[in-house]
């Protein structure tokens, strides 16, 4: 669960075998792929990771839950689309750059919204949350396309694509803006009650009612927190693009979960951090782009993620044998 | 396992719910549109679902058993380029046999590392779907395939014949139901499968060897794959190497409104034809009304969600749920 | 994303390369985003074709890439790309409005982007050295006039789009449209409805179109592929007898379909052709030549009469 890490570096690492496979994937893309080791490939690295990133941050809090978002895709297509549409819009005209503010606000609360539409039927329906929002799924995008009438958008003020483009000092932009949200998301789950009490609702849910925990609302904000993630990923797509697609993000949840999970979260809910999450989403950040580096057809790259996926499963069985309790939804 | 098959049975509503309001949905459509419920337009509904159709009667199972297949989507795409790809190269009657080894042995390989190793099956049928597809991309080239002589062979029974005036594929669909539903209401084995699902620690303290009984779902779950890619096959006489992304999803779609919980140890193969029906019905049935493609989505989510909540309600009793 | 290495070129090449190619002594790096490659057999043979040809010749190295379909891998190429300074990109937009900033950040950078196959938004013309590729709005004009002689100027038919949102797919749908009420006006285009490219989907289409209207005089479908789709449609549902089919972008199925008079017509579009004309585009605009904007490579009808003239497409 909780990790410290002055607990020594290998009781760290047994917590967080994802970091072990990362060291080790570095160091193999480093000898293995000519122009891996630069750090200008390094915030490359960051950037591209950034956007599963930012969703997997909120996907963990609702997965600690127990619960799971299969939405954040869509989601994330539709506050693209809000966000680089609306800064079009008649009524901004006159407001130069500045139209950029209310329309990647109002993109976010769309994120929130959606969000909490999934969190309220979860928790109001009692249906799993893996059948609320595979459903959201498909309506989401429904709405997406309803929104833009199958058009995609481009932002026609360049002020919107050359922020994704800027730099802070070496790093990104919107790759420090994923490190940061990285580190308030992990002292929220670490030092705030919210955090706890995501811990308790997923680890037991009887204690955590008889505790006094109001399990419904708890459940909605993370599904609201993770709502906004998806949307921020999405505006920070649309500003690296500086256009929104309706179709964008198809099969994120997908990495997304896989990410978290890599990192050790249990899809029982109840075990698992950001430490780990983050080590999760680098995984697949470094092992996609060196692959990339090598010229590995694209073929090939799907079967070897494939099996480096169901790889780390088996070797985090073996590590933590205790964790033999069944696995299930 | 008899506590899970009590709730199964359930209260009158619950075991009634979905088929009331699937009737209530198929009035709702004939009054907007005097062509959907014209015999024609019900034929050809049902021959486009059953390609999903076979699909989640073998996922309903897997489901039923407590785990999930997201594979079989590309298990999908690669199954029916290999089966038009050999037609061509050995003929369907070699072909056909060694499309379904090679599936069944994808299968295998779900049942060894979901069943025997006792991996999370989410995760591992993810990484199945992507190494499946880049197979197929790596046995193809990425080339369509097609079937050079399509008039002349008999490999078009599966899709594009009728038998007493019903097209083949529903034949095939609607009896493989019921020969899955007899197997999983009256053998030791379906029982199993609900008893594993419903309650696996519980079932190896008396003795089912879960592992034999997870692998099994497996490869059943491979085998309807294998009868969808002969019908998808055969119907369109060639494949695109993705012919089956996304469907995974859309199938588990079908399962879940067939009121198949995602827990394990319930469900019902003929409550899931329900469920591919209703998904079918809708899609035809807003193209009939000329609505645009993608408000079907739209429909689809309140439909998934109004359906599995009514399913859920009337199991516990209460509409709302007691989470405070 | 990619920074992929390049292939390094052996001292015979690089000397050969100053005979095969007067005009540039030195070698020039050229990368390529392409769109979804795997997807169907035109992007896949057009893949192979374009790196046969960068390998004929000894003075072009290139570095091939595929988005997958999704534009912000093919974003991340494109910038990719830029940093490793190669002397020209190519793309194949998977989206032409969304590509439209990652284009004008080449232009920026002074690398000339050669868009190819599928153009890119009105809006991103300036920034753009070249195009490359199919007119797509004259081959939809072609179909119609194609529809119009099959039909002989009556008739009531459906169309099956491609995917929603593609370039290639609204331009082939606006010129078929536009051209057919112009030429045609008897010809009446009682519904339309997207097939995405993929053949059993224009297939379920088709049977709903079958089921929903009693008489359908022709169909037109954005390419071979969909339309086949629908032809498969009608055939089992015993109305393909007098129907006119008409698709684009010639595929293997379609030509045959046409042999056995089932077809009516299509266009005849090479992908080899198709990768060719985009390098050699690409070659041109680096060598300082007076490179028109537009560059479109011929796309012929084919039909039952004149398909003797034309090769059994590849794919």
């Amino acid at each position: 669960m909780q990790t410290s890490f002055t607990a020594g570096p290998l009781r760290w690492l047994k917590a967080n075998p994802i970091w072990g496979f990362v060291v080790l994937i570095f160091i193999f893309f480093s000898v293995a792929a000519d122009n891996f080791f630069a750090v200008n490939n390094f915030t490359n690295i960051l950037l591209q990771s950034s956007t599963i990133g930012l969703i997997a941050l909120g996907m963990t809090l609702v997965m600690l839950n127990g619960n799971i978002d299969l939405s954040v895709g869509a989601t994330l297509a539709l506050a693209a689309s809000v966000a680089v549409d609306m800064q079009g819009w008649e009524v901004f005209a006159d407001w130069g750059s500045w139209a950029i503010l209310p329309a990647v606000l109002s993109a976010l609360l769309v994120g929130v919204l959606m969000g909490a539409i999934n969190g309220f039927i979860v928790w109001k329906t009692g249906v799993d949350a893996f059948i609320v929002t595979l459903g959201a799924m498909l309506g989401i995008r429904g709405i997406v396309f309803i929104y833009t009438q199958e058009q995609s958008f481009y932002a026609a003020d360049f002020a919107y694509s050359d922020f994704g483009m800027s730099s802070v000092g070496p790093i990104p932009t919107l790759a420090f803006i994923f490190l940061a949200f990285t580190l308030f998301v992990h002292l929220l789950l670490t030092r705030t009650v919210h955090g706890r009490n995501t811990y308790a609702v997923g680890g037991n849910r009887e204690a955590a009612i008889n505790a006094g925990i109001k399990v419904g609302p708890h459940m909605l904000v993370n599904f609201m927190i993770v709502g906004f993630f998806a949307a921020l990923a999405g505006v920070s797509l649309s500003t690296q693009m500086g256009a929104a697609t309706p179709n964008l993000g198809r099969e994120y949840e997908l990495w997304t979960i896989t990410a978290v999970v890599l990192g050790g979260t249990k899809l029982t809910g109840g075990v698992g951090s950001i430490v780990g999450t983050l080590g999760g989403v680098l995984a697949i950040g470094i092992m996609r782009n060196g692959m990339n580096l090598m010229q590995v057809s694209g073929f090939y790259v799907l079967v070897i993620l494939g099996t480096i996926l169901i790889t780390v499963l088996i070797l985090d069985k073996q590590f933590n044998r205790r964790t033999n309790e069944e696995l299930r939804l | 396992m008899v506590l899970s098959r009590l709730k199964g049975a359930g209260p009158a509503v619950a075991r009634q719910g979905l088929l009331i309001a699937f009737i209530v949905f198929m009035i709702g459509f004939g009054l907007v549109s005097e062509r959907f419920l014209s015999l024609d337009n019900i034929a050809s509904v049902l021959r486009q679902s059953t390609i999903i159709g076979v699909m989640a009667l073998g996922v309903t199972i897997v489901v039923i058993g407590g785990n999930l297949d997201l594979s079989v989507g590309s298990m999908l795409s690669f199954s029916t380029v290999l089966v038009v790809d050999l037609h061509d190269k050995v003929g369907p009657e070699i072909g056909i046999p060694m499309m379904f080894a090679a599936t069944l042995t994808l299968g295998a390989i779900n049942g060894f590392l979901v069943g025997v190793m006792r991996l999370n099956s989410l995760i591992v049928t993810l990484g199945m779907l992507s190494a499946i597809q880049g197979l197929i991309l790596i046995y193809s080239g990425g080339q369509n395939v097609d079937i050079s002589n399509q008039s002349g062979t008999w490999f078009r029974v599966f899709g594009r014949e009728s038998f007493m005036n019903i097209a083949v594929p529903i034949w095939i669909f609607l009896s493989l139901a019921l020969i899955l539903h007899l197997i999983m209401s009256y053998t030791p084995f379906g029982r199993r499968v609900f008893a594993v699902g419903g309650n696996p620690t519980a079932s190896v303290f008396s003795g089912i060897k879960r592992s034999r009984v997870v692998f099994t779902t497996y490869m059943i779950s491979a085998f309807c794959v294998g009868v969808a890619a002969l019908i998808l096959g055969s119907r369109v006489m060639g494949s695109q190497n993705t012919v089956g992304q996304g469907y995974e999803l859309l199938v588990l779609a079908a399962v879940i409104l067939g009121g198949t919980s995602l827990l394990g140890g319930a469900g019902n193969i003929l409550k899931t034809v329900i469920g591919v029906l209703m998904l079918g019905f809708i899609q035809n049935g807003l193209l009939l009304m000329g609505q645009p493609y993608y408000t079907q989505w739209l429909v689809t989510w309140i439909v998934i969600i109004l359906a599995v909540w009514l399913d859920v309600a009337a199991k516990r009793g209460k509409l709302f749920s007691p989470i405070a | 994303m990619t920074k992929p290495r390049i292939g390094t070129l052996t001292a015979t090449a690089a000397l050969m390369a100053g005979l095969a190619a007067p005009a540039a002594a030195d070698t020039v790096r050229i990368g390529i985003t392409q769109n979804d490659v795997g997807v169907d057999s035109y992007q896949t043979t057009y893949e192979q074709a374009f790196i046969d040809a960068a390998e004929e010749r000894d003075d072009v190295e290139t570095i091939v890439l595929d988005a997958g379909g999704d534009v912000a891998l093919q974003i991340n190429q494109m910038q990719d790309l830029i940093q490793q300074q190669v002397d020209a990109i190519i793309v194949w937009p998977t989206d032409g409005t969304a590509l439209v900033p990652a284009v004008r950040n080449a232009h920026r950078q002074d690398i000339p982007v050669i868009v190819t196959n599928s153009n890119i938004a009105e809006e991103g013309m300036e920034f753009i050295a070249a195009f490359s590729g199919p007119d797509n709005i004259q081959q939809g004009a072609s179909a119609a006039e194609l529809m119009c002689e099959g039909l002989d100027g009556e008739g009531e038919i459906v169309q099956i789009t491609g995917q929603p949102g593609y370039t290639t797919a609204i331009e082939r749908q606006r010129g078929f449209e536009d051209e057919l009420a112009e030429i045609c006006p008897g010809i009446e285009i009682i519904a339309t409805q997207p097939g995405d490219w993929n053949r059993e989907r224009a297939q379920s289409v088709m049977e709903d179109f079958l089921t929903q209207y009693d008489h359908i005089d022709g169909v037109y479908a954005g390419d071979d592929n969909m339309g086949v789709g629908a032809l498969n449609a009608a055939k089992d549902a015993g109305r393909a007898e007098g129907m006119v089919f008409v698709g684009a972008t010639n595929f293997a199925v379609g030509y045959d379909a046409m042999a056995e008079g089932e077809y009516y017509g299509s266009i005849y579009q090479s992908p080899v052709d198709d990768a060719r004309a985009a390098l050699q585009t690409a070659l041109d605009v680096l060598a300082g030549e007076d490179v028109p904007k537009l560059n479109y490579f011929e796309t012929p009808k084919i039909d039952q009469s004149n398909m003797d003239e034309f090769d059994r497409p590849v794919f």
